[in-house]
């Protein structure tokens, strides 16, 4: 035969035969150990196995504390103490039930019950109660010799500082549920055990959880503890290290309390979100311990629903914000430039429409400065006809309007930017000049979110770049060893001339120094932002108390080298500069002037209603 | 593909029974050792092993009337396309959990680790052919080895030691075949030890930390310990006749771990005792010193070399896997070829043997 390696082949079969060799030995020696244990020592280990006396129970793992930026603490754990049964070791159920029914004051059917059908999974440990009190834990100690099969179990349990401040970015936990259960992702959990649910806790809910621990432990016939073998310590999961602000989310918070709506503050050079709050809001402890049917039932029900997390979900018309855009993109093509004056007297006809300015009788002649220090309607229906519509859209999605920021949070919503082509496809009807002029104050079919709101303030103040949002800066063990370190991510370099962001720079300054914006003013620092009032369609509400407009303000301080943007957003509250900037100064006093933001919060707006 | 008369009359018909066997074995046990679980994901875990089977069945067929050789044209780019997915895990995998073995496709996951284990060899085996002529030579072996180690140290820093020894022992498998003595290989442990606290240097803290576990189970008495003590319980109280498939206590009442994975011999012992573990062991011995016989035969060095190392990787993960549930090896985490649940392996498992019975069945074609 032609073997093209023929020279070789004596030596290399020898090799393969002599391998066959030392397999046939590996196995003889397999059959030898599986001879010595199940034949010769077989009878043994069927002893052992009959009287398995021994326990192996879960320790549950701490979950990682949740840090802020400096430290501070956000979330913790408690102790929980729970009073658990393992069917297995229960001779009697209706004994049992009775006995631990009177102490827990529940039904001894209803655990009876129970008992039983754990009979299925009879070493599998169930609840019959979660944090007893301690004069429960004595009553049971007392009268263990009559309680075969009961026992108490410390476990620890998530706590939310405050009811739970940014309770919308920092998610909440519950017991993993039996959907997940039949999920990959969840493969390696065991009914029973926490796992987090949503926002950051979900979102880092592996490195949060920790390794369960296992005790394992010699019983009794009745399934009484005899002694502790041994016992593998759980490890606690790593530390969150979050951007978020303690001292800013907690002003933010007070600020708002009662408003719907949200306030988000960013870091405008990093992307790093400082303040997250979503009106109303719901208290993720709840969750923790069993969540009562009710309760759950009268969160999803509430109309003004708050779960739904506002920043990134709720979507708004951006009314006069978006006045920065046309003014963006006017002086970008050259169809206005700082000198531009247009007259107003207090509406705009365009053919047979008229458009209203907010300001009966008018602003008067106004240059550009001027017409975005007090927002003058008039001046931007003219600006926004000038400019046109499309570059104002390009603008507008060059400041990440009408697209998802990509924060890691779940179902961000993507916004809207209107453009003539979008019209004519989706509504059937062309575009018309008036949309052009409606665009111009934000008005129209123009939707945003507020967290697109704070990126794009957060670009016009660096210098035109467009930050992702995020908000864990590391994961730490707990002996402070960084295990992962997140930095800020560029979404991309705003396509504006860097002059046109300064002058929009310029123009935010003149709101807050002597415009509508001169609620946010505050001592020591430069604040440079901008009012809104978005009018509610009135169609879509359907609840009398809705159809007030949405207050919007956005702002970034100080002036030179911003550290802080911020957008408050109150939903059905007014005009923008009274009910949203001054949540904004309270947060930014909270920031620069603690000594004096106590009393300055108090004071109120001492401006009239005006925009 | 080309279908000749005298290549049918060779298929290894015993050799695609046993395969068929055993995975029926081993669907079957992850049926009947999770009857117990109280989580329904495992009760369900036999159903998706039985689907991976159907696939497995594919590739075996599909490997057995595939010109193997055709195999060989294409290793460097399969070796570089696993490689370059290793790679991949290593950069993303590793952000939101904590383990980087799996890749997602659609409902799949698949652990490229265990498709390396394939791409190794049959690269390794087109590397010597290519250099047939200076076989013997102790230079030649150096490139292959360096090679080797890519992988090798891309899967240790998962971290997935159990994987990561069974490549480094398949390497040097085929490299004792083709020059390789046992005096280098002394040489060898010596370097390896001291290269060692360089690498050891290049993993993070945590790393270090599991791979500690890894390697000194006594740091984690209750984990390994347990688990060896458990496992010889169930070995043992199998007897000779086994309890049957029902009442085999010991895997059910979860006081064994990862009972369907890399403990499914011990299920299996309990389940059928003595003379079911001789049988099943017999059915592996059969299959391996078969694939031996057909390396001995093949027509050129690329399918010897590819048949050698297939079988050498099947006795490697069938040792450790069965020693370590018998007490008489470290715990290390090594799935059983063709038993244990897992359809990256399943898949592997027999797209290889399929590999081997090519080499049969073209022994004589030209």
């Amino acid at each position: 035969m032609n073997r093209p390696w023929l020279s070789l082949t004596p030596l290399i079969q020898r090799k393969i035969r002599r391998t066959a060799l030392l397999v046939t030995a590996v196995f003889i020696m397999l059959f030898m150990r599986l001879w010595y244990l199940q034949v010769l020592e077989g009878r043994h280990y069927a002893t052992l196995s009959t009287n398995n006396r021994l326990r192996l129970r879960s320790v549950e793992a701490p979950r990682g504390f949740i840090l802020d930026r400096s430290g501070a603490v956000l979330v913790e754990n408690r102790p929980s103490f729970d009073v658990y049964v393992i069917p297995a070791d229960v001779p009697d159920p209706d004994e049992t039930a009775r006995a631990i029914g009177a102490i827990l004051a529940q039904a001894p059917g209803e655990v009876a019950g129970k008992i039983r059908a754990g009979q299925a999974h009879p070493y599998q440990p169930l609840l019959l109660a979660r944090e007893v009190n301690e004069r429960t834990m004595v009553a049971i100690e007392e009268r263990k010799m009559n309680l075969p099969g009961i026992s108490l179990k410390v476990h620890p349990i998530r706590s939310y500082l405050d009811h739970g401040i940014a309770a919308h970015l920092l998610g909440y936990v519950s017991e993993v549920n039996r959907e997940q259960l039949h999920q990959e992702e969840y493969r390696d959990f065991q009914p029973g055990e926490t796992v987090g649910q949503a926002g950051v806790e979900r979102l880092f809910d592996a490195f949060v959880r920790g390794i369960n621990g296992r005790e394992e432990i010699e019983v009794d016939a009745q399934g009484r503890l005899v002694r502790l073998l041994d016992r593998l310590e759980p490890q606690s999961g790593f530390n969150l290290v979050l951007t978020l602000d303690k001292k800013l989310q907690v002003a933010a918070e007070k600020a708002f309390a009662g408003k719907r709506g949200a306030v988000v503050a960013m870091n405008p050079q990093t992307g790093e979100i400082l303040v997250w709050v979503s009106g109303p809001s719901y208290d993720p402890n709840l969750f923790a311990q069993r969540l009562s049917r009710g309760a759950w039932e009268e969160l999803v029900a509430n109309p003004t629903h708050p779960f739904q997390n506002r920043p990134l979900q709720a979507q708004y018309p951006p009314g006069s914000i978006f006045k920065l855009v046309v003014m963006a993109a006017g002086l970008e093509t050259g169809a206005i430039t700082p000198e531009t004056v247009f007259h107003c007297p207090g509406h705009f006809t365009l053919g047979r429409s008229t458009f209203k300015d907010w300001k009966e009788g008018g602003h008067g002649r106004q240059d550009l400065m001027q017409a975005i220090a007090h927002s003058c309607n008039v001046y931007f229906y003219q600006a926004a006809l000038k400019t046109g519509i499309d570059p104002i859209a390009w603008v507008a999605r060059e400041f990440g309007l009408g697209q998802k920021t990509g924060i890691e949070l779940r179902d961000e919503a993507t916004g809207l930017i209107p453009a003539p082509a979008w019209k004519r496809d989706t509504v059937g009807e062309p575009w018309y000049p008036g949309d052009t002029v409606l665009s111009g104050i934000g008005q129209g079919r123009i939707l945003v979110t507020p967290l697109q709101m704070v990126t794009m303030v957060a670009a016009i103040a660096n210098g035109g770049t467009l930050y992702r949002p995020w908000m864990v800066k590391r994961v730490e063990s707990w002996g402070g060893e960084v295990v992962a370190a997140y930095g800020p991510e560029v979404v991309r370099k705003v396509n504006v001339n860097p002059r046109v962001l300064e002058l929009l720079r310029q123009g935010m300054l003149r709101v807050v120094e002597e415009g509508t914006g001169r609620s946010a003013r505050i001592s020591g620092v430069q604040v440079a932002g901008k009012t809104g009032t978005a009018q509610v369609v009135k169609r879509q509400v359907g609840n009398a108390g809705m159809t007030k407009d949405h207050a919007w303000f956005v702002a970034f301080a100080p002036y030179t080298d911003p550290e802080i943007a911020i957008v408050v957003i109150a939903e059905n509250a007014g005009f923008g500069s009274v009910a949203a900037a001054p949540v904004a100064r309270a947060v930014l006093e909270a920031a620069y002037s603690p000594a004096r933001g106590k009393t300055a919060v108090a004071q109120g707006p001492g401006l009239g209603a005006q925009e | 593909m080309y279908l000749d008369r005298r290549m049918l009359a060779t298929f290894d018909w015993r050799m695609a029974g046993i395969t068929l066997i055993l995975i029926g074995v081993g669907i079957i046990t992850i049926w009947s050792g999770n009857l117990g679980s109280p989580s329904p994901l495992k009760q369900s875990l036999y159903l998706r092993q039985a689907l991976w089977f159907v696939l497995g069945l594919f590739g075996l067929l599909a490997a057995a009337f595939v010109n193997y050789r055709s195999l060989a044209r294409f290793a460097y780019p399969i070796f570089g396309t696993f490689l370059a997915l290793l790679l991949l895990l290593t950069v993303v995998g590793g952000a939101g959990s904590g383990a980087q073995r799996w890749i997602r496709v659609g409902v799949w996951t698949l652990q490229p680790s265990e498709f390396m284990k394939l791409a190794l060899i049959v690269v390794l085996a087109r590397y010597f052919e290519d250099y047939k002529e200076r076989l013997g030579e102790l230079r030649l072996l150096v490139v292959p080895a360096i090679v080797a180690l890519v992988p090798i140290l891309l899967i240790l820093g998962q971290p997935d030691l159990g994987t990561a020894t069974l490549l480094g022992l398949l390497t040097l498998s085929i490299l004792l075949l083709v020059g390789l003595r046992f005096k280098h290989l002394l040489f060898l442990a010596f370097a390896g030890a001291a290269l060692t606290p360089l690498l050891w240097s290049f993993l993070k803290d945590y790393q270090q930390q599991r791979l500690m576990v890894f390697l000194y189970p006594q740091l984690d008495p209750l984990g390994a310990g347990y688990h060896i003590t458990q496992s010889k319980i169930a070995v043992g109280s199998g007897g000779l006749l086994g309890k049957g498939l029902k009442a085999a206590s010991q895997s059910q009442l979860n006081f064994l771990p990862a009972s369907h994975t890399d403990f499914i011999f011990a299920v299996l012992a309990e389940q059928w005792g003595f003379l079911g573990c001789l049988a099943i062991l017999l059915l592996y011995y059969f299959l391996i010193t078969r694939g031996l016989e057909i390396a001995s035969e093949a027509r050129d060095l690329f399918g010897a070399l590819m048949a050698f190392g297939i079988m050498a990787m099947l006795m490697v993960q069938l040792a450790v896997n069965v020693g370590m549930v018998l007490g008489v090896m470290p715990v290390v985490g090594v799935p059983l070829p063709l038993l244990s649940y897992g359809g990256s392996s399943l898949l592997v498992t027999c797209v290889s043997i399929g590999l081997v019975m090519s080499v049969h069945m073209r022994r004589f074609l030209y």
